[in-house]
């Protein structure tokens, strides 16, 4: 077909219509394929009940009963969410950070109470808020998520808060990280994930 | 008159081109997520894949995950130049105002 432009059928737009589907589809590939603005609401809500609990019912298994919930809610929504799967590198970047988090702290924490060296609950939440603040950090700076960033800032200076406040204080801090951290950011994200949708639909 | 690049009419296929461009951002990718992205049906996106492993363009794994069947597709070292000389061919006769 050389010195042959291209098939008689073959019209200067259909080419063009070609460049645009592979820009969209290696577009699409390299996209996060997956919103996960829902499992910040929902862990934001296991860490409300946990407080709650923990707060009035005065029980220990308070964490270890609403952690686990979430997990088990976590592992079942985003198995029914995902239609297929595709691995990229980025998104095993990411994936690595967040279950280094849980392992982290279904290792961590319990080890803590069962030893009974988590007499302080204000060094609980200083360790978690840094944990939390790493790893939104971490993703933060892979993604290049300047709000990510930010909540990583929040969690940070509530850990840092924790070492020096009183029992109430830290509550407070803990509560409002929490508010900011996964709920609004959470929503945040979820609005931002359909906005893109709706955004890819009207391009295709 | 200059010579006039040849288009791969393997690569040139609307839904092998787009398989090859989803595969070319991913490791690796189930069927199910092909079928997703693509909205092609179940026959139609099995051939096309087939037309694609016999060029050498994708490879093929298929494996068991708690018991269910899991076909992974990743596109081979083939593939990727297969797909950068189409769209170097494919600029090329669109001239300076097509580039990407």
């Amino acid at each position: 077909m050389k010195g042959q432009a291209m098939p008689d059928h073959t019209t200067e737009q259909e080419l063009r219509e070609r460049l645009s589907l592979i820009e969209r589809m290696i577009a699409e590939g390299r996209r996060n394929t997956e919103s996960w603005g829902w499992t910040f609401v929902l862990w934001g809500v296991v860490y409300y009940a946990a407080i709650a609990w923990s707060e009035w019912g005065n029980s220990p298994w308070a964490w270890p009963v609403c952690v686990s919930t979430g997990v088990i809610v976590t592992i079942a929504v985003a198995s029914s969410k995902t239609s297929g799967h595709a691995e990229t590198t980025l998104g095993r970047a990411i994936g690595s950070i967040w279950m280094a988090l849980g392992i982290t702290m279904v290792v961590l924490f319990p080890a803590l109470g069962l030893s009974g060296r988590l007499s302080d609950g204000r060094v609980f939440v200083a360790v978690m808020s840094a944990i939390l603040g790493m790893a939104n950090g971490a993703s933060a700076l892979i993604l290049r998520w300047k709000i990510q960033f930010a909540c990583a800032v929040v969690w940070w200076l509530a850990a840092v808060s924790e070492c020096f406040g009183s029992e109430a204080q830290s509550t407070v801090v803990f509560l409002v990280a929490i508010f900011l951290c996964q709920i609004v950011f959470g929503i945040y994200g979820m609005a931002a994930d359909a906005q893109q949708r709706k955004r890819r639909a009207i391009d295709a | 008159m200059p010579d006039l690049p040849e288009l791969n009419p393997v690569v040139h296929g609307r839904l092998r081109l787009a398989l090859l461009s989803l595969l070319s951002g991913v490791e690796e990718a189930e069927f199910t997520w092909l079928r997703t992205k693509t909205e092609a049906t179940d026959g139609n996106l099995g051939a096309q894949l087939l037309k694609l492993e016999e060029a050498g363009y994708v490879a093929v794994e298929k494996k068991f995950v708690l018991r269910k069947p899991q076909t992974l597709y990743r596109i081979t070292e083939g593939g990727r130049q297969a797909l950068g000389e189409y769209v170097r061919a494919l600029k090329q006769l669109l001239g300076p105002a097509g580039g990407m």
